[in-house]
């Protein structure tokens, strides 16, 4: 379906132009800075947290990621618990259509149609989610040769109560298993103070399982992207989201 | 004729099929007698509870399904107005709740919500339709009401709230408990009219309790007085309850559930109250209309009998005197005699006789007032249009109709067929604008277009059963387009001398592609390098290119052309001359210009248990389908996909074979999208065999 998966050789003119636009927009991408040399922020199999109070820009943020992934050739698969299919699928075109305004593309819809294949969005009732489900979904889509995700990202874990520590262990399994990156959210809330190293009370528990945690915070006028942990280049850069167009920005 | 608007009901009841639409209808006819003996519903397949009605229709010679049947309850009137039960034909789904005022959604208390209640509840929705609900089917094994009280929220996120428990459920059902006035409701006598008030059952009275509490707690939100008096425990009326729960159903903050079972005489009088009680009279709904004068323009209209008429014609009927037209009027007082504009064509109509529709006959009436629906008779129209008095350029309906994206050749089985035929098509495409039909001047057959294969087949099937034509189809083609990738210019000389006056004209500029619309002419010519009489015949002969593609022979759209230059002899120039120098100068750059085909691509939404996730993806993916997400919801999953409507072909079947017949989906035309290279060289290979078939 994709672009690599096509014979080699024959390379059509109207891909090639998609191809050197997503170039371009990966090239001008602020996350682009803070990846390694294949364009990932996470290690293969690894687990990213970004933490925020509701409201503040979770769920664009993973978009944002998602989208990286997508443009750089990736599939993503996108796991929300709570929202419908309808609702993350606007909250892509949302955002797509505001990188599209933000660096003046024209052709902006059909590179989403383009895209689109590599895409895929699987809701969850809160309920009715659990890991070894997910694992049951996922080994079934692979097995059938329907979708590979190298990017996961989970919307709306349940962190403060149904979570427990072998949820995240299954879910690093997980992540190795399908050699892929997971990135969850994790709402926080104003009263909680966090621990001593500054992880928020919700993941304290489980920060050694995680690569990589992000929160959110605004300030001033834009909302800041601090590196609670992280290692290489992440861990010093200086990203923010632009509340307008809930856009990352350098 | 009532004249207090408070008085009547504009009803719709909408319901899944086989969750016994018709049996309601028919026992609310039965009630208000209407209709003096009850049949049942004969040989439900499941194919269509539209279809059964209509059958049914003939065999008994009523009109079930008319378009809307009058009827009195307690001093009230009701018209109940007849939505059609599939989603495939948008158009006049839409219609029909343009002119309700409120809805009954009928449910199943076996099979609860499902994805065709989910579609029709989405319509409701959209038109802000307020609605009651009634839970069928209490007698059924597996009844449970209160489950499918759950689904109403969950699944359609109502805020459904219980207004009666059921006495006995499955076998055992007798009756209902009111929870308003907290009593038990018996219906006796042989067809259930005799109604019996008693005493809540002992075992029931604390589960009375306690739902009477969640709908008092409900109802406290919209009025405060029964907010104070519950806060107080005050005792508090029925009457009290139902007025601020009314309230709730106008903003469609709340929806009441009732419940029953229709086919063994429970329920339908108390829901009929409810109708009365809790559903909008027309003065209490805003209805809209947009200004054709002012870029449809939205107008609020003043539900009053004295202002300029606007009424909309919404169902078109074949009956014996000729073409009934059921109307609603909307403001105004249509009288006989009266002149009103179809604001669609623009014609002048004059009212001739005026007719209310009862279930098995009609009555004469000189007058049809604001928030009234009735019937004219001998006005030639299409449905959907707008009757406005003269002044007024207003329209009820958008005029936007979207283009068909399939077709299929029809061929009539004998003489007899051919002129039933076309009777049918003359009435189908009045009806349903979205619905075409045409003669292929290449291969002489009759085509039908529409939105969907289903869209097609049952105006087929409608051919056949209501005005006896057999035809047979062909295979239906997927209405391909074409269109250029980047601009390409032009500059064709037309010029011809072999005796006679000569032809000369010469057209340049460039062509290139253009995504708001299908076509657009610009004429940046300066100085009269083509004279002005002449750039008409330039935007002709460049129309006629839109016809035909070079690549495909498939109609072009998306293309701005901008001539700029040209020249022109001042004896041998002539419009035709002109003509042919756009055509060839469209011919020129087409080619250029890189065209490429699109396809139309549908909206296809899957409802499958979950089980069968797996296998209903893969089917999408076999179909160069992209999924957009699967959603979970307890034992069901709802997968949304895109998939080109060329693969659809035949899906049902292949759904249903492969899911043991548990899966159902729903199509909508999305968008158009370019086809992938080896389609378009499969297209063209095909295209090639074809034309060596021919020759």
């Amino acid at each position: 379906m994709n672009v690599q998966n096509r014979t080699a050789q024959v390379i059509y003119l109207r891909e090639r132009n998609f191809m050197m636009l997503k170039k371009d927009l990966m090239m001008r991408n602020p996350l682009r800075s803070v990846s390694d040399e294949n364009g990932y922020i996470l290690p293969e199999g690894g687990l990213g947290a970004v933490v925020a109070r509701a409201g503040v820009g979770k769920t664009a943020l993973l978009v944002q990621l998602a989208l990286n992934s997508l443009l750089k050739g990736d599939n993503a698969l996108h796991i929300s618990l709570g929202d419908p299919v309808r609702k993350v699928s606007l909250w892509y075109k949302e955002v797509f259509n505001n990188i599209g305004v933000q660096y003046k593309i024209d052709k902006i819809d059909d590179l989403w149609n383009e895209l689109l294949p590599q895409r895929f969005i699987m809701t969850f009732n809160i309920d009715g989610f659990s890991v070894p489900r997910l694992d049951e979904r996922l080994t079934e889509l692979a097995d059938q040769d329907i979708f590979h995700p190298q990017m996961i990202l989970i919307d709306g874990l349940p962190f403060n109560d149904q979570m427990k520590r072998t949820d995240l262990h299954a879910l690093k399994e997980l992540s190795e298993k399908f050699k892929s990156h997971i990135w969850f959210t994790v709402r926080s809330h104003r009263h909680e103070e966090p621990d001593n190293d500054g992880m928020p009370v919700q993941i304290a528990e489980f920060a050694d399982l995680l690569d990589v945690v992000i929160k959110l915070e605004p300030q001033d006028n834009e909302i800041q992207l601090n590196v609670l942990k992280g290692s290489g280049a992440i861990s010093a850069q200086d990203l923010a989201l632009d509340p307008a167009t809930m856009l990352i920005k350098e | 004729m009532s004249t207090e608007l408070n008085k009547i009901r504009n009803i719709g009841i909408s319901a899944h099929i086989d969750s016994g639409k018709t049996t309601l209808t028919e026992r609310i006819l039965f009630y208000t007698q209407r209709i003096h003996a009850i049949h049942d519903v004969k040989g439900k397949d499941g194919v269509g509870a539209t279809m059964d009605s209509m059958e049914l229709e003939k065999e008994r010679g009523i009109t079930i399904a008319s378009a809307a049947t009058f009827c009195e309850w307690d001093d009230n009137e009701i018209n109940i107005i007849d939505t059609p039960g599939h989603v495939d034909f948008t158009i006049e789904v839409e219609r029909s709740l343009r002119v309700l005022d409120g809805a009954i959604l009928v449910l199943c208390s076996v099979g609860g919500v499902q994805s065709q209640s989910i579609t029709v509840d989405q319509q409701m929705k959209r038109y802000k339709v307020p609605c009651i609900a009634f839970i069928n089917k209490c007698d059924r094994s597996g009844a449970n009401p209160e489950r499918v009280t759950d689904q109403l929220r969950e699944k359609l996120g109502h805020n459904a709230v219980m207004m009666q428990l059921p006495v006995g459920l499955e076998a055992e059902h007798e009756g209902v408990v009111d929870l308003a006035s907290m009593k038990a409701i018996y219906f006796d006598g042989d067809n259930g009219e005799v109604l019996r008030v008693e005493e809540i059952p002992a075992e029931l009275k604390e589960k009375a309790e306690l739902k009477r509490e969640e709908l008092l707690e409900e109802a406290s939100n919209y009025c405060d007085i029964l907010a104070d008096a519950f806060l107080e425990e005050q005792e508090i009326s029925a009457e009290m309850i139902l007025s601020a729960m009314r309230k709730g159903v106008l903003t469609r903050a709340v929806t009441p559930v009732y419940m029953g079972s229709a086919y063994k005489n429970k329920g339908v009088q108390p829901l009929l109250d409810a109708c009365i009680q809790l559903l909008p009279d027309p003065s209490e709904v805003t209805n809209i209309a947009l200004d054709l004068d002012n870029e449809e323009e939205e107008i609020i209209l003043g539900n009053s009998s004295t202002e300029p008429i606007v009424a909309l014609a919404f169902k078109l009927e074949d009956g014996k005197y000729g073409q009934l037209t059921y109307i609603r009027v909307y403001q105004g007082t249509i009288t006989k005699g009266d002149t009103l504009i179809n604001t669609r064509s623009g014609k002048k109509l004059k009212i001739g006789r005026l007719v209310r529709m009862h279930a098995d006959q009609m009555e004469d009436i000189n007058l049809i007032e604001a928030g009234y629906i009735g019937a004219l008779f001998g006005i030639d129209c299409a449905s959907g249009d707008t009757f406005a008095a003269p002044k007024l350029n207003y329209s009820m309906t958008s005029m936007f109709v979207p283009n068909p994206v399939i077709s299929l050749a029809i061929i009539p089985k004998d003489n007899k067929a051919q002129i039933n035929m076309s009777k049918a098509l003359n009435r189908f495409s009045k009806e349903d604008p979205t619905f075409r039909t045409f003669v292929d001047d290449e291969t002489n057959e009759t085509i039908i277009e529409g939105m969907g294969e289903l869209h097609l087949e049952v105006y087929v099937e409608r051919m056949r059963r209501e005005y006896d034509a057999e035809v047979t189809t062909g295979q239906p083609r997927v209405a391909y387009r074409e269109t250029i990738t980047r601009r390409a210019d032009f500059n064709y000389t037309h010029k011809k001398q072999t005796g006679g006056s000569g032809q000369y004209g010469r057209v340049a500029g460039y062509m290139e592609p253009y995504s708001e619309g299908e076509f657009e002419f610009i004429n940046k010519i300066t100085g009269g390098s083509i004279p002005t009489q002449f750039i008409s015949s330039c935007e002709k002969g460049f129309k006629a290119g839109l016809t035909k593609g070079a690549l495909m022979e498939f109609p072009v759209t998306g293309i701005r052309v901008e001539i700029n230059d040209g020249a022109a002899h001042s004896v041998d120039s002539s419009e035709m001359a002109f003509q042919a120098a756009a055509r060839g100068a469209f011919q020129e750059a087409y080619k250029k210009a890189r065209p490429v085909i699109h396809e139309p691509i549908m909206k296809v939404v899957i409802e499958t248990p979950t089980e069968f996730q797996g296998t209903v993806m893969g089917t999408i993916n076999q179909r160069r389908g992209t999924i957009l997400g699967a959603q979970e919801e307890g034992p069901m999953c709802v997968v949304e996909s895109q998939v080109p409507l060329a693969e659809m072909f035949g899906y049902s079947t292949i759904l249903r074979s492969s899911t043991q017949g548990k899966a159902q989906f729903t199509m909508e035309f999305a968008n158009y999208r370019q086809v992938p290279q080896s389609i378009t060289e499969e297209l063209q290979k095909k295209k090639a065999e074809e034309g060596k078939g021919a020759a």
